[in-house]
């Protein structure tokens, strides 16, 4: 069931327990986190912090708890399948679940007893109807349908005839439509700041985390422009309301401070942590705009540049060195010269932090360095120490930790788009009628970054976008894309991603989700659909080729 | 709620399978309404030879599907079947059969007063047009399928002689739909009924089922035609014409040898509508000599083939004893034992009916029934059939009593029916009160005859009947009253004194009814 009174349905109920806090790895995840901790921290709640990476990870880490705990929280994970069916917990296990995943399962929307869902319910859900979907079979039989009831009762003197699919299936057709399409909703880390507001112990750093949980989604393309405008909105209430709260107070001058600006910003990733050059060449959006994987397209940011009459030397050296007359009004100098090149939106509302006088941040800043982290593919590290690593860099007071998570974004941008580039440059995107198709195979330079998921969509999303800017196919701009890459060689699998068409007004509906899983099954592919993202999954290396084929087939 | 909740969510979702089988099972839920949806497309265009392109990519579906699953308004049909190009006229006539048949409240109304029904007949006729025959036959079939009303107005945009004429069109899924059109105007009642078979609908729906093989005949189609034949059987108040019931006659007997279960069904439903009437009724249909098969049906072990042909036998049943004796002779009672115990109280009380108005019938009837072994199945009713069957059942009891010989009612008594009998006097309904003490007074009668008079008395006094008679005394229903006086005056007024000399008797176990070694005199 959906709760309404987060505080009293939620937070009052686990005020005096043990909690099990059962976390995803995204950088939202990461972020509400961060704002539940301190809550509980705040009120010396007792809690266990479970980082869990997929389905089976969930299971296991509710199979050790089990015994110990009543009450588990799950975030970014859990909404979009029969929990209790999966967990088969006591009757007196109770599940609060914030969960961006859509749809929600229906089941756990109308379980009353032991799921909680933190999850708005002007939320653009669209669940079915109870009634619809429930329906008693008795009830299935006063329909007039065009089947006969078996109970032995007259038959009905008129019949209305119902289209095939839908004689007797009304809620099968019904739940179809709910569950064809995967997409996400507000963000958790926003959730919670509410709950930390609405119990007013809301502060500026937990603020900034939903800033980041908000900011994740968009950088990781989860949900629609749309929808972030309107949450940045939100957002930005709640930022100058605490502006003015602090506003004469001594420590808004001192080292320690934190302030938090609205910020009409530019599309360059890390730029203040890079070199503008650098930054301009390994950002998405300037990128696929020049087509800087062509020589046209380094020639046209060569004149860029000059239009902007920044001296080469300037614009190669770390911004933080950059001339103070340069940077003072670089981004209206960056924005006059993008209009006349036709980047026409090279700024988006956004948020900055500063961290005493010297530390200045961005939103994406941290999305990219906390995911970096979180995905680090170094040799040593196991998936909970880059999860704790990753929680770490969301601390202000772990600014070293935030440095080494900037430092591998800007690897893995670069690798992104040299991929990107190479992909492009030699056709490596095939059409295989209803989709675009790419395989990285093993040896591609930085192959191994690519076998996370979270890397692995965000090269598939750039890649998309160059693609669409540099093919001339028109029906190839409308295709979704799906992406290939070696996920683990002794193993021999593969992980797949599958991405919806890129477009302007894109509503970031995702249909490869249950594509996946009939290909698959058709084929009797060895499949893993771990992932809490049903459109990622892994895939043994030999099934490749039928398991693409039976998927051409289902969408052609 | 939430425990009411839970077990119907136990219902939707099996709980106990894994959790990668249940995740499998919805997952081929999904994809297979995904097929079924291409599918059904892939049948529509089939149907609609000269509908627009088809998709060239999935994505393009995708959209094309979000476009024609986006309902069209009903001012959008009208100005398409309006318009002068046939393909607009196609689409909007498709578009209007699908409003009609996917939406939960389909816009029946809206699209009978935007006067959309006689373009829809008037399509009927467009014989070089098969497509849009199909779609708006089949709008027509969903309007019909409403209120009478509704079902008023296609008959008044003249659709029976224009789905008639459908009937035998050569193209089977127009031909099918007519009939189900057919099918729904003739089931809104009498009137419509009789309609339909004045315009001469039986003799072209008779004839399509005239091959020599009927499992030649697509199954669904077979299904739609017996359904519609059998609405043409079906209401009363006036029953249909004689002469269709004659006429249709001879294939309902070939239908009721068919081997599908849906169409058995309707077929014995078309013979349950037909015997239920007078008796020159019931007669046209036993002629037939359909009897013996309506009985081995009864024993065909299907709820939906059980019900209508038991309702058949037990309306043949209610006839005179000539036709009654048919279904005796056809071995009906064997089949009783299983009724009266079915598992479905609507089953027990529908043979107790039936029963009632066998043991309704000539001594030699009950003597069969006495012989079938069918009593103590009835007492067992009258103990713990629910409170419809019981009723039924008392009915049956006494019938036996009022038509039975003394012997016959001796045996009755001694299948102990008097305990249970008179437990019903607590009923709460006089009529079935009144029926129990009019079975009480034959039993009396009959003891009476035999001089057994003091026993009985003192049978229904220790089971506690006279009680129950006297407390009657004071029903406020004075028909009641007066029946339990007058049955206490007549044969317990004497009873102080009775009492006493039967009394030492009781001791032994003789005091029971049983029946004496000299059988001739009919001592209980």
């Amino acid at each position: 069931m959906f709760i309404t009174d987060i505080r009293k349905e939620f937070y009052e109920v686990v005020a005096n327990q043990r909690v099990a806090l059962l976390v995803a790895s995204d950088v939202d995840a990461l972020c509400a986190c961060k704002i539940l901790q301190s809550l509980f921290h705040c009120d010396q709640i007792q809690y266990t912090l479970v980082p869990v990476t997929g389905w089976q990870d969930l299971s296991t880490a509710f199979l050790e708890h089990r015994e110990q705990f009543r009450y588990f929280v799950l975030i970014n994970c859990g909404a979009n399948v029969d929990l209790l069916e999966m967990l088969q917990p006591e009757d007196d296990s109770i599940f609060f679940i914030c969960d961006t995943h859509r749809p929600v399962d229906v089941v756990n929307v109308y379980n009353d007893t032991q799921i909680k869902l933190l999850i708005k319910q002007d939320d653009d859900l669209g669940v079915p109807s109870y009634d619809d979907i429930f329906r008693d079979e008795e009830d299935e039989e006063g329909d007039d349908s065009g089947n006969e009831s078996d109970d032995g009762s007259e038959p009905s003197g008129k019949r209305r005839r119902f289209d095939e699919v839908n004689i007797g299936h009304y809620w099968r057709e019904i739940l179809f439509d709910y569950e064809q399409y995967e997409y996400h909703g507000t963000s958790a880390a926003m959730m919670f700041f509410e709950l930390a507001w609405v119990l007013t112990k809301d502060t500026k750093d937990m603020l900034w985390w939903a800033i980041i949980g908000l900011t994740d989604q968009w950088v990781h393309d989860k949900i629609t422009h749309m929808k972030y405008v309107t949450d940045v909105a939100t957002m930005q209430r709640h930022v100058s309301r605490h502006s003015h709260r602090n506003e004469d107070e001594e420590n808004s001058l001192s080292v320690d401070c934190m302030r938090i600006s609205f910020e009409y910003d530019l599309r360059l990733t890390l730029y203040q942590h890079w070199s503008l050059y650098e930054s301009i060449c390994n950002s998405c959006y300037t990128s696929c705009n020049f087509k800087l994987w062509t020589l046209n397209g380094q020639k046209k940011l060569q004149e860029f540049l000059a239009d902007m009459g920044l001296p080469l030397k300037q614009v190669r050296q770390k911004f933080n060195c950059m001339d103070m007359s340069i940077k003072e009004n670089l981004r209206d100098v960056i924005e006059e010269s993008s209009n006349k090149y036709g980047l026409k939106d090279i700024r988006i509302q956004t948020f900055g932090v500063h961290f005493g006088f010297k530390n200045r941040f961005f939103a994406s800043d941290m999305v990219h360095a906390t995911a970096a982290l979180l995905e680090s593919t170094d040799k040593d590290g196991s998936d909970s120490d880059n999860f704790i690593k990753a929680l770490e860099s969301l601390s202000r007071s772990n600014l070293d930790r935030l440095h080494s998570g900037i430092d591998l974004a800007k690897k893995k941008l670069l690798a992104i788009q040299q991929t990107v580039a190479s992909c492009i440059c030699t056709n490596l995107i095939l059409s295989q009628g209803p989709f675009l198709y790419c395989y990285l195979m093993e040896g591609t330079p930085d192959v191994n970054l690519f076998s996370k998921p979270m890397a692995l969509t965000l090269l598939c999303k750039y890649l998309l976008k160059a693609f669409v800017h540099s093919t001339r196919n028109k029906r190839c701009k409308l295709l979704p894309l799906i992406m290939a890459a070696p996920k683990s060689v002794e193993k021999g699998t593969v992980i797949i991603v599958g991405i919806p068409p890129e477009s302007e007004i894109s509503d970031k509906k995702n249909f490869f989700g249950r594509a996946f899983e009939k290909a698959a099954e058709s084929t009797s592919s060895r499949t893993l659909h771990d992932h809490f993202d049903t459109s990622i999954i892994e895939l043994k290396m030999e099934d490749r080729s039928k398991f693409l084929d039976a998927l051409i087939t289902l969408l052609s | 709620v939430s425990s009411t909740n839970a077990a119907r969510l136990n219902k939707f979702k099996n709980k106990g399978k894994d959790v990668g089988e249940c995740r499998r099972r919805r997952v081929e839920v999904n994809v297979e309404l995904r097929k079924a949806k291409k599918d059904d497309l892939m049948c529509k265009r089939r149907n609609v030879n000269s509908c627009p392109d088809e998709p060239t990519s999935p994505l393009q579906e995708k959209s094309q599907n979000a476009q024609t699953s986006r309902p069209w308004t009903v001012s959008e049909i009208v100005e398409g079947v309006n318009s002068n190009n046939i393909e607009t006229q196609i689409q909007a006539t498709q578009a209007a059969r699908k409003l009609l048949s996917r939406d939960r409240n389909p816009p029946i109304d809206q699209m009978i007063s935007a006067g959309l029904i006689p373009k829809f007949v008037h399509f009927l006729g467009m014989t070089n047009v098969p497509c849009i025959q199909f779609e708006s036959a089949w709008a027509l079939t969903n309007i019909a399928s409403g209120s009478s009303d509704q079902t008023a107005a296609v008959v008044s945009g003249g659709a029976i002689p224009a789905f008639i004429s459908l009937v035998t069109s050569t193209h089977q899924h127009i031909s099918e739909q007519a009939v189900w059109a057919l099918g729904n105007i003739a089931g809104d009642g009498s009137g419509l009924r009789d309609l339909v078979i004045k315009h001469g609908a039986v003799a072209p729906l008779l004839s399509v089922l005239a091959v020599p093989d009927l499992s030649e005949i697509p199954r669904d189609y077979l299904r739609n035609v017996t359904w519609s034949i059998s609405n043409l059987c079906r209401n009363k108040n006036p029953s249909p014409p004689m002469p269709a019931i004659r006429q249709m006659l001879p294939t309902l007997l070939r239908l009721l040898h068919h081997e599908d279960k849906e169409v058995l069904a309707d077929t014995c439903w078309a013979f349950s509508y037909m015997t239920d009437g007078p008796n020159d009724r019931i007669e046209v249909v036993v002629e037939t000599g359909v009897v013996p098969r309506l009985v081995k049906l009864l024993g065909y072990g299907e709820l939906t083939i059980t019900t209508p042909s038991l309702r058949a036998i037990g309306n043949i049943v209610t006839g005179t004893d000539e036709q009654t004796q048919a279904v005796l002779d056809a071995g009906a009672l064997a089949m009783f034992p299983k009724l009266l115990h079915h598992n479905k109280a609507n089953i027990q009380k529908e043979a107790a009916w039936t029963l009632s108005n066998i043991t309704a019938g000539k001594d030699t009837q009950i003597q069969e029934v006495l012989n079938a072994g069918l009593i103590p199945y009835l007492v067992d009713l009258l103990v713990r059939g629910d409170y419809k069957t019981q009723k039924e059942a008392v009915w049956a009891v006494t019938n036996l009593t009022s038509g039975g010989t003394v012997e016959q009612v001796v045996y009755l008594v001694q299948a102990n029916v008097l305990e249970p009998l008179l437990n019903l006097l607590a009923s709460k309904d006089s009529k079935t009160v009144l029926v129990i003490l009019d079975a009480v007074n034959n039993i009396c009668t009959a003891a009476d005859k035999i001089g057994e008079t003091d026993k009985l008395c003192l049978m229904i006094e220790e089971c506690g009947g006279l009680d129950k008679i006297e407390s009657l005394q004071s029903h406020e229903n004075e028909v009641v009253y007066k029946a339990a006086l007058n049955l206490i005056e007549k044969y317990f007024s004497g009873e102080e004194e009775e009492v006493q000399s039967v009394a030492p008797e009781t001791t032994t176990d003789g005091y029971a009814f049983q029946i004496s070694e000299n059988q001739s005199t009919f001592n209980f």
